[in-house]
């Protein structure tokens, strides 16, 4: 297992390392200027480059190159063009709201969905099956901008229950920071709801047509033990592995959602740098997540052996 | 698992609960909010610096937490602000400014004579019209810890407007930085103090009132006047999506928004606690600028050619699908400044006059070269209005294509004087102020002096020579005359082409009031919330 580890933190290493060079060398081949866009539309050639000398954009690529890989290995992620405050403390102040967003729809997600996928397959081609397939559709496409209009408009402008935008830090209290929440949650959860349900069905159903659980049928197994002790931990793979992409996927792009109820997250971070050419933010948070998204597939995958005591490393 | 009617009814209570504590801590917040203004700028500046950009977040920023030495009053005329007693010498080469009493820094110092001077000095290096004093100006000195001079090796009729123009006073020790390096104190003189600590960058940033601001006794009038602030809050808002900033406040969440899009005036017009409301009533005017250096358009009668080709209105209809918001403008000077004026316009014919301009093109020996239209995507009034540009092109016969970029990468091939087959180009679209027409002399586009000019890089000699007297003249009259000359002169040589203007409304609850109509800036004093 340690090797096994260790394999897998050399090669994110590596992976990171590739994600590196890539991002750097596309922002930096791409057109625009970040001096341009600091400068303004109407700006002169004499402002912008000005700024370019200030900021050391005209400097050789590969100089700037070493000079972003010295910085970073000795911790220090750069400084933002734009905002002119270190990298890290923008993603920083941008992590809690991605983090408490992605959290508690993975939890809703995880309960109603796994639920929902156990109780389909469990009355398989009834109506509730029926239903749930059906929700399962309509999880899938409709967007995510269409949901939070929609609920924006009957739960916040109709209603005024709850607000249209914005994020309140934990700090600033659990009732408004559950409250500016509530909307993008469950926008953003139905997508998600959907893909769980069917890969839990499936999973199930494959699990319940089993010789095993015919016996255990047989031997007058309560409904209870069969679907949760049997069937559920056998099924459990495929869909801790739908739950650990998914979790990695909301950390690393939750933007509409984050852009239709105004949260300041890391999706929009991104997209701000990206259209400001705020080459520190962007290099930044691609080698960030791209780490975090190799973690939580090497915690799954070791999390496979929980569950599933023939799987060894 | 039965659920009995006991569980439900637990559940529910249980549910209601949880969602009634959130509404419960708004109500008590709301007294705090009372005197709070909510508003949707258009994004919020990260770069706070007004020296280094010319962004519009930046200016409204700086408007808040900075003080003018003088300001624009409704008729676009310089009034003292943080200057008391001034005046000019005899020969008008020295001028002197006196400090008014209680102007004092966010940081509890007192402003001085060094803060002004440091600010000019760096002010002066980057902005058109503070080159220009510099250039003219021999000595720029204090006196006193209240009296400042700028002596000038020849008179500059212009001093004081060109003063009134976004040059905004930081202290010394900031001022003094190069003008490359952006200052990031947000220490200002001004009638709001910036909240470092409530700042959320990139998502809301927070105003208080400055308490111990003095406003100037007359009443306000444009930028000019007492600056009086008449809330204790106020809250920039990061709303990115426009459906959302309609939505929120429709629901009273923000109060003001700056940029609703015109699809979506109706559902404003529809509510009766929100209106739409132009604040400067001239707006932004579109233009299409040309590479006067590569062909066809380094001929005068392809450019020519150009001005008998747009239809204003066709373009006018893009730019906005409600009319009531545009006009039609055909002053090179803009048509709601003092010095706007109809001399050369002849040219101008609703619908165009697309055969005018294939006759031209015709005469200008156009061989079928490339008409390159730098498109920036993700500014859809440019974008939109390029198509219909190249689509126009077109129809009379002349060889167009679209290069689509979003408009960072615009910006970076548009510095490039190289022909077509270099990665040169043709034509883009942008827009300015109408005001910023007004302007010749801080007004970079305005400028026909060749390698030194704006993108495209025109030249004439002698409109140069009546744009230096612009800067030597003192009144008004004199400066109306001379842009006489100087349109009929940009007409005939057509750096640039006019597509319309557009005067985009704001939208806001009908409970804030007072709200000022000038270009560039939208001012936070004065406001009131019901």
């Amino acid at each position: 297992m340690a090797g096994y580890i260790l394999r897998r933190i050399v090669s994110t290493i590596a992976v990171m390392a590739l994600v590196g060079i890539f991002v750097f060398l596309l922002l930096r081949l791409a057109p625009g200027d970040p001096a341009a866009m600091i400068a303004g539309r109407s700006a002169t050639e004499e402002m912008i480059a000005g700024i370019r000398e200030q900021l050391g954009l005209n400097d050789p690529m590969p100089v700037q190159f070493m000079r972003w890989v010295r910085d970073m290995l000795g911790g220090d992620f750069g400084t933002s063009i734009f905002a002119g405050r270190p990298v890290l403390e923008l993603i920083s102040q941008r992590l809690e709201p991605t983090l408490s967003l992605s959290i508690l729809t993975m939890i809703l997600s995880v309960t109603v969905g796994v639920s929902f996928g156990i109780f389909a397959a469990w009355r398989t081609g009834g109506l509730v099956d029926r239903l749930l397939t059906a929700f399962s559709a309509f999880g899938y496409s409709v967007p995510v901008f269409v949901i939070g209009y929609f609920l924006i408009y009957f739960f916040a402008i109709k209603t005024h229950w709850l607000p249209v935008q914005g994020y309140v830090e934990i700090e600033r209290g659990l009732g408004p920071w559950f409250e500016h929440l509530v909307l993008p949650t469950v926008a953003l959860s139905l997508g998600f709801i959907a893909f769980i349900a069917r890969v839990t069905r499936a999973s199930m159903l494959e699990v319940l047509s089993e010789d095993y659980m015919r016996t255990a049928a047989a031997k007058g197994a309560s409904s209870y033990a069969m679907l949760f002790h049997h069937a559920l931990k056998n099924a459990g793979v495929p869909i801790l592995t739908v739950i650990g992409i998914s979790f990695a996927y909301l950390i690393g792009g939750v933007v509409l959602t984050e852009t239709v109820f105004n949260i300041p997250g890391i999706g929009r971070l991104v997209v701000d740098a990206i259209n400001n050419r705020d080459y520190p933010i962007i290099q930044s948070v691609l080698i960030l997540t791209s780490g975090l998204y190799v973690l939580i597939n090497l915690a799954v995958d070791l999390a496979y052996t929980l569950i599933d005591p023939r799987i060894r490393y | 698992m039965a659920i009995s009617r006991r569980n439900l009814l637990k559940t529910g209570i249980a549910a209601g609960a949880a969602f009634s504590i959130p509404s419960v801590l708004r109500a008590q917040t709301a007294a705090t909010e009372a005197r709070t203004v909510r508003m949707s700028m258009s994004g919020i500046p990260s770069i706070f610096d007004p020296v280094i950009t010319v962004s519009q977040t930046t200016t409204d920023h700086a408007a808040a937490i900075y003080d003018t030495l003088f300001a624009l009053d409704s008729k676009f005329m310089p009034q003292p602000q943080m200057v008391g007693k001034w005046g000019a010498s005899d020969d008008k080469k020295t001028y002197t400014f006196e400090l008014r009493d209680g102007l004092g820094w966010h940081d509890g110092n007192s402003v001085t004579a060094a803060d002004c001077v440091a600010s000019i000095r760096r002010w002066g290096q980057v902005d058109p019209g503070g080159q220009l004093i510099m250039e003219r100006a021999s000595d720029i000195s204090k006196k006193d810890d209240k009296t400042f001079t700028i002596a000038l090796k020849e008179p500059l009729g212009l001093l004081p407007n060109l003063l009134a123009n976004l040059l905004y006073v930081m202290r010394e020790k900031d001022a003094d930085k190069p003008a490359t390096e952006a200052v990031t104190t947000n220490i200002g003189s001004g009638p709001f103090k910036f909240n470092q600590a409530a700042a959320r960058p990139g998502a809301s940033l927070t105003y208080d009132r400055n308490d111990k601001y003095l406003p100037r006794q007359e009443p306000v009038d444009g930028l000019a006047g007492g600056k009086v602030v008449k809330v204790d809050r106020v809250i920039w808002e990061n709303i990115g999506d426009a459906q959302t900033a309609i939505a929120a406040l429709q629901a009273g969440e923000i109060v003001f928004y700056l940029t609703p899009p015109a699809d979506l005036f109706p559902a404003i017009e529809s509510d009766p606690n929100l209106e739409l409301q132009v604040l400067y009533k001239h707006g932004q005017d579109f233009f299409l600028r040309i590479n006067c250096l590569q062909k066809p358009f380094d001929n005068l009668k392809a450019r020519q050619a150009m001005l008998h080709l747009v239809d204003q209105k066709a373009f006018l209809q893009i730019l906005s699908s409600n009319q009531k918001y545009t006009n039609t403008v055909t002053s090179f000077f803009g048509s709601g400044n003092p010095v706007s004026n109809d001399e050369n316009t002849g040219w101008f014919k609703k619908g165009g006059d697309p055969e005018k301009a294939k006759q031209l093109f015709k005469e200008a020996g156009y061989a079928g070269e490339k008409v390159v239209i730098l498109q920036p995507t993700d500014w859809s009034d440019a974008s939109n209005t390029s198509q219909l540009l190249a689509d126009a092109l077109r129809k009379i016969g002349i060889d167009s294509e679209l290069a689509p970029s979003d408009w960072s990468g615009l910006v970076a091939r548009r510095s490039n004087k190289n022909a077509i087959e270099n990665g040169g180009w043709s034509i883009f679209i942008t827009s300015d102020t109408d005001f910023a027409r007004g302007e010749p002399m801080t007004t970079s586009h305005l400028a026909l002096n060749g390698e030194k000019a704006w993108y495209g890089w025109p030249q004439n000699d002698e409109y140069e020579a009546l744009r230096a007297k612009w800067a030597d003249v003192e009144t008004v009259d004199e400066r109306k005359a001379l842009a006489r000359k100087m349109q009929g002169i940009a007409w005939d040589y057509v750096p640039e082409v006019l597509l319309g203007q557009f005067t985009a409304p704001i939208a806001r609850r009908k409970t804030l009031t007072g709200l000022i109509g000038m270009p560039d800036i939208v001012p936070m004093w004065n406001m009131e919330k019901a």
